[in-house]
């Protein structure tokens, strides 16, 4: 899939401003603040996820009311055309060839991006919150229509915790036949969203084990899901593809720990598990032993370890909608040494429409971009 | 700002649901250049349907009278009980013309953000319904045998079938939930996996 032309309006720092795009690897250029951000930003917007980095609010020109952002796509063999329209504290409108979607997350279908900038560099050594995101939109690029599942339980889990914060007010030590219900809730949702994840994650497993051999030059990497509720034994057979993903079973010891929360619950007015307090974790090995990249590895290979997780989506997305993601890489160059930067410039090579960005004219030389765009206060012009 | 009478009139519609402040003002604008006869008309309307609609002493539906249409029109089957969140729902289902019982509207559904609790919905109201269901005429027939629960398929409404289930079980009448599933004259590949799954769930046999 690919965006052929992009038109912006009030977007961010761009007042109106059009560009075309090349299949491959387009590099734009420019000094900080400039606007080479604001341009992946906007068509990571196409994508219907939103901004990477912020609310809609900050997505429309100053003193402007609302943002637009037009573009002619490839996805297969089809053209569409869609629309953006961004406003303030108003959601996202979107039109695909001129025809309203229920929701922005249906442009996913459409659209769907690999979005890697330095805050995606701390993904492993971040908190568990970004590691959650970043398989929570994977499960929905993967299946769009997952994205119900999620917004389900987080309904679930604010009743759920209005009641609990009731319950503590009124009879904290009462009999609550009514929470069973809210419990009964959680354990379906939480239960279809941790399935979901468990299935990405097993997905996405071997082509991250895969990219951290070649970035890293040997070693192994290894991702398990890490919960509370869920036995490590049955995570981790999940994992390796030795027992199937059974949501019934997943409901059950879901069911079970909650039973032994539900005093603590009631004390503290707020639910204390589920698939909102998981986790992913990393673990690298190198000369026979395990280590858990969170704690111990080393900044550099924490950085080798995110880089190789979000090639590893771009990878498996390709695979999984035999069409490949448009791989968005925002300024990661300059934090790499140069050894992972000639292997990154390798492997952005033939993977279909790549948008990179950089503040040094340096990274030139190693890429063979199909086009150079310098972005210069809010314009952008083609420059090779 | 308007002088004082429009600014109420207008801050008074906006106040209504779905009616935001420019729809208000717009509103407010057209009733005040229509002939004086038409505002009045709206405003006795208003005050009248106020006045005389109340809530059935049986199902809790709109009516104006104790009983409502429903709950006393003598053709209909006092076996069966559709419960509902809210009496809009009765009209959804009236319109299919398949359905031939009698209601009970809940007035809403559980909804701890808000502050809607169990006891807060019309449920032991439909306990007493399906218990004293005999008693009313005193012949024993037309005892409800069957509750069927029509909440909305959401989180909340799934919530109010629980509790309905959990409260109803006792009692000796069949309980059952609206199928959900497929859109009728769709396409099977089109249908989005989360409900693909429902309906897979709630599949129903046809022989063999």
């Amino acid at each position: 899939m690919r965006v052929n032309e992009l038109v912006l309006e009030d977007f961010r720092n761009y007042a109106d401003e059009q560009v075309r795009l090349a299949p491959g690897l387009n590099l734009v250029i420019g000094r900080n603040a400039q606007g080479k951000t604001n341009l992946l930003e906007a068509i990571h917007c196409l994508s219907g996820l939103g901004s990477p980095r912020a609310d809609n609010a900050a997505l429309v020109r100053h003193g402007r009311g609302a943002a637009l952002v037009h573009a002619d796509v490839t996805r297969v063999h089809r053209s569409l055309h869609i629309d953006l329209e961004i406003k303030p504290g108003r959601g996202t409108r979107a039109l695909v060839n001129k025809t309203a979607v229920p929701r922005t997350s249906a442009l996913t279908d459409v659209i769907v991006t690999v979005f890697f900038g330095p805050d995606e560099l701390s993904l492993v050594k971040g908190s568990p919150d970004g590691r959650r995101r970043f398989l929570d939109e994977l499960v929905v690029k993967l299946r769009p229509a997952r994205d119900a599942l999620r917004r389900d339980l987080e309904r679930v889990l604010r009743q759920r915790n209005a009641l609990l914060k009731s319950l503590r007010a009124a009879d904290p030590s009462g009999v609550h036949a009514e929470l069973e219900v809210w419990d009964r809730s959680l354990c379906r949702s939480g239960a279809a969203v941790a399935a979901a994840r468990l299935e990405a994650l097993r997905d996405l497993s071997p082509h991250a084990s895969k990219r951290y051999e070649e970035v890293a030059g040997g070693g192994s990497l290894t991702l398990s899901y890490v919960s509370s509720w869920l036995p490590e034994e049955l995570a981790g057979s999940i994992s390796d593809g030795t027992a199937e993903i059974d949501a019934s079973s997943l409901e059950e010891h879901l069911a079970a720990r909650i039973e032994r929360l539900r005093r603590a619950e009631v004390e503290r007015g707020a639910t204390l598990v589920g698939p909102q307090r998981d986790d992913v974790s990393v673990r690298l090995s190198s000369q026979g032993t395990m280590l858990d990249a969170r704690a111990f590895a080393s900044q550099g290979d924490q950085r080798t370890s995110a880089l190789a997780l979000k090639l590893a989506e771009h990878d498996l997305l390709s695979e999984s909608l035999q069409d490949e993601p448009i791989l968005l890489l925002d300024d990661v160059f300059s934090e790499l040494d140069p050894m992972r930067r000639a292997w990154l410039a390798d492997a952005v090579r033939d993977v279909g429409q790549t948008i990179l960005t950089s503040a040094e004219p340096l990274a030139l030389e190693t890429l063979r971009a199909e086009k150079i765009l310098e972005v210069r206060e809010g314009r952008i012009d083609v420059s090779g | 700002m308007f002088a004082g009478p429009i600014q109420d009139l207008i801050d008074e519609l906006s106040r209504l649901p779905g009616i935001g402040p420019k729809s208000a003002q717009r509103v407010a604008i057209h009733l005040l250049k229509s002939p004086p006869v038409e505002a009045h008309r709206l405003a006795r309307t208003i005050a009248e349907a106020k006045d005389k609609v109340i809530l059935c002493r049986v199902c809790f539906n709109f009516s104006d009278a104790e009983v409502c249409n429903y709950c006393s029109d003598p053709r209909r089957d006092r076996s069966l009980i559709c419960v509902v969140q809210e009496a809009p729902d009765i009209v959804a289902i009236e319109r299919t013309r398949e359905y031939r019982g009698l209601y009970h509207v809940l007035q809403g559904a559980v909804h701890p953000l808000e502050g809607v609790r169990v006891e807060d919905l019309r449920i032991s109201e439909l306990i007493d319904r399906i218990d004293g269901s005999p008693a009313l005429d005193g012949s024993g027939a037309g005892a409800v045998t069957e509750v069927i629960i029509a909440t909305n398929p959401n989180v909340e409404g799934e919530a109010t079938a629980m509790e309905l289930v959990r409260l109803v079980a006792p009692l000796p009448v069949r309980v059952t939930r609206l199928a959900s599933g497929l859109p009728i004259g769709g396409d099977l590949e089109f249908a989005d996996e989360v409900t693909l799954g429902r309906a897979l769930e709630g599949r129903r046999h046809l022989g063999g």
